[in-house]
């Protein structure tokens, strides 16, 4: 099976379909997410997620505030990674 | 009379009161510190304690049954009146230990405390140092809600009070059970193995609330953020003090000469999507972790243990599980919770309760317009299980309280916990072994 492609869009629906977060109003690429409810626990959630859609493990030391402030810069990062994968 | 909803963590505290109360261990309180560099402004702080005692009947609630419906709710006759703020003279020295131990047992210098809150202001020293002690009844209130209460006082105003909440939808008692179940099956296993906490039966119940604050300077809470971000990441800084809490566990064990295969630590999980304005009430739902002694050898095998079992446990959905297993517990009388627990569980309640206590007023470097130097939580625990970690971080200055009762841990052990939170927190011991 391909592997899931990773946009700001597909983080989007990762982080509301699966009710990571429930914001009140719609998500965009450049949102903040912490604002949003972005905790340890919906962080947690997210990791196992990631995994299962992206098959991706991220080690937690790599959890960086500036890597997760918007499902734009999640994307990026969860790219690059897949392109060093690779 | 109005009713409010209670959740499962509610009655959690209540039944766990109950049983102190019964055992002889008082009350269930916990004491907030702020140490500030100078005088809060009395004005804001009596408007906003004012205000918080008259726009929140939690003050007042008691949780009784509902027969109707067979649930747990917090019974409220309205507002209660806010208890007058108590300004203590100049003193030498801030309030020692004996004042805090006091408060800790329900007791001011006036007598017994007969509301949930309780503020006193302690100037002292020559440079306009003052202390704040804030004691809080833990049935109504958990750090979250001590931060949040927090923020009131030094915003000077509670806002509109808090929102109507509904009643929670009841499940059926097959659906809970089902939901309860992966928790039941690993209690059961736990158990059959013989875990411990820092009491064991035939130790004494009860005796005096104690403590030991471990204060990190500046500069060791410096390097102690910076250990947790290498191994954890911007964002799990709870495994990293809950590794912390049960190494400091198994330490104690291993110096009594107890064998625990497992230790059992709750971990905090705030319940999502509340109100910032329902200070009152439990924030916090209860993750279970069931740790390996044996996988706890070093702090960064601790770390990537109790992140393993943090991931093992959302797969499980633990969290839920122990949601219903206290909702299931809800059916039995108040008083017959915890003792139902302590039977099932060999005697014990759990190894470690809360080992984080969490972050206060983030961003905020004034309290009342008095410049804020440092703020912890003086808990209070009951035996079984014996001990609490708690670990406090007011803008990346770390604090970690020790609490047990009496007798139930020696100051040698006192000593070793200490040196051993300290070394995993800052790293010395093995910068010294170097």
């Amino acid at each position: 099976m391909p592997d899931a492609l990773i946009t700001p869009a597909a983080v989007i629906e990762l982080l509301t379909a699966e009710h990571i977060l429930e914001p009140q109003e719609a998500l965009t690429p450049d949102t903040d997410l912490f604002s949003m409810g972005l905790d340890s626990m919906a962080m947690m959630q997210l990791l196992l997620l990631i995994e299962e859609r992206f098959h991706l493990t991220i080690n937690p030391a790599e959890m960086t505030r500036e890597r997760f402030a918007t499902a734009a810069a999640l994307a990026g990062f969860l790219g690059e990674k897949r392109r060093l994968a690779a | 009379m109005s009713i409010l909803p209670a959740s499962t963590v509610d009655f959690f505290l209540a039944g766990l009161e109950a049983f102190m109360s019964r055992s002889g261990q008082g009350t269930h309180w916990g004491v907030t510190v702020l140490r500030l560099g100078g005088r809060p402004d009395a004005r804001t702080l009596t408007q906003a304690w004012e205000e918080i005692h008259a726009r929140h009947p939690m003050l007042g609630a008691r949780l009784k049954r509902q027969w109707r419906g067979w649930r747990w709710v917090w019974e409220t006759r309205g507002a209660i009146a806010a208890p007058a703020i108590c300004w203590h003279p100049v003193q030498p020295l801030p309030p020692d230990d004996a004042v805090v131990h006091e408060r800790l047992q329900g007791r001011s210098s006036a007598g017994e405390l007969t509301t949930p809150l309780w503020m006193e202001v302690f100037p002292w020293g020559g440079e306009g140092e003052h202390v704040i002690l804030l004691t809080w009844r833990h049935a109504l209130l958990d750090g979250t809600g001590v931060n949040l209460l927090l923020e009131k006082l030094a915003a000077g105003t509670c806002g509109e009070g808090p929102p109507v909440q509904p009643l929670p939808r009841r499940e059926s008692i097959a659906q809970v059970y089902k939901l309860a179940k992966p928790l039941t099956d690993r209690l059961h296993a736990m158990t059959s193995a013989g875990c411990l906490s820092a009491w064991v039966k035939g130790m004494p119940i009860g005796g005096r609330p104690e403590h030991r604050l471990i204060e990190l300077s500046a500069e060791e809470s410096g390097r102690a953020v910076s250990r947790l971000r290498k191994l954890c990441g911007d964002f799990m800084q709870m495994p990293f003090f809950a590794a912390i809490a049960a190494r400091t566990l198994r330490l104690l064990h291993e110096q009594r000469g107890w064998k625990s295969p497992e230790i059992h630590l709750h971990l905090p999980i705030q319940i999502r999507g509340r109100s910032r304005e329902l200070i009152f009430g439990n924030h916090m739902g209860a993750m279970p972790l069931f740790l390996e002694a044996e996988s706890l050898g070093s702090l960064e095998q601790a770390v990537e243990h109790v992140l393993a079992k943090y991931r093992e446990a959302m797969k499980q959905a633990m969290p839920k599980a122990s949601d219903a297993l206290t909702t299931l517990a809800s059916h039995l009388p108040l008083g017959a919770f915890i003792p139902v627990v302590r039977w099932t569980n060999m005697g014990q309640i759990c190894s470690l309760f809360h080992s984080h206590t969490g972050s206060f007023l983030p961003g905020s470097t004034d309290f009342a317009g008095a410049k804020i130097h440092n703020i912890f939580t003086i808990p209070s625990v009951c035996t079984p299980p014996g001990l609490g970690i708690f670990i406090s971080d007011y803008a990346g200055r770390i604090t970690v309280t020790l609490a047990w009762r009496g007798e139930g841990v020696s100051p040698a052990e006192v000593a070793a916990m200490e040196q051993r939170i300290r070394a995993d927190l800052t790293g010395d011991a093995e910068g010294r072994a170097e």
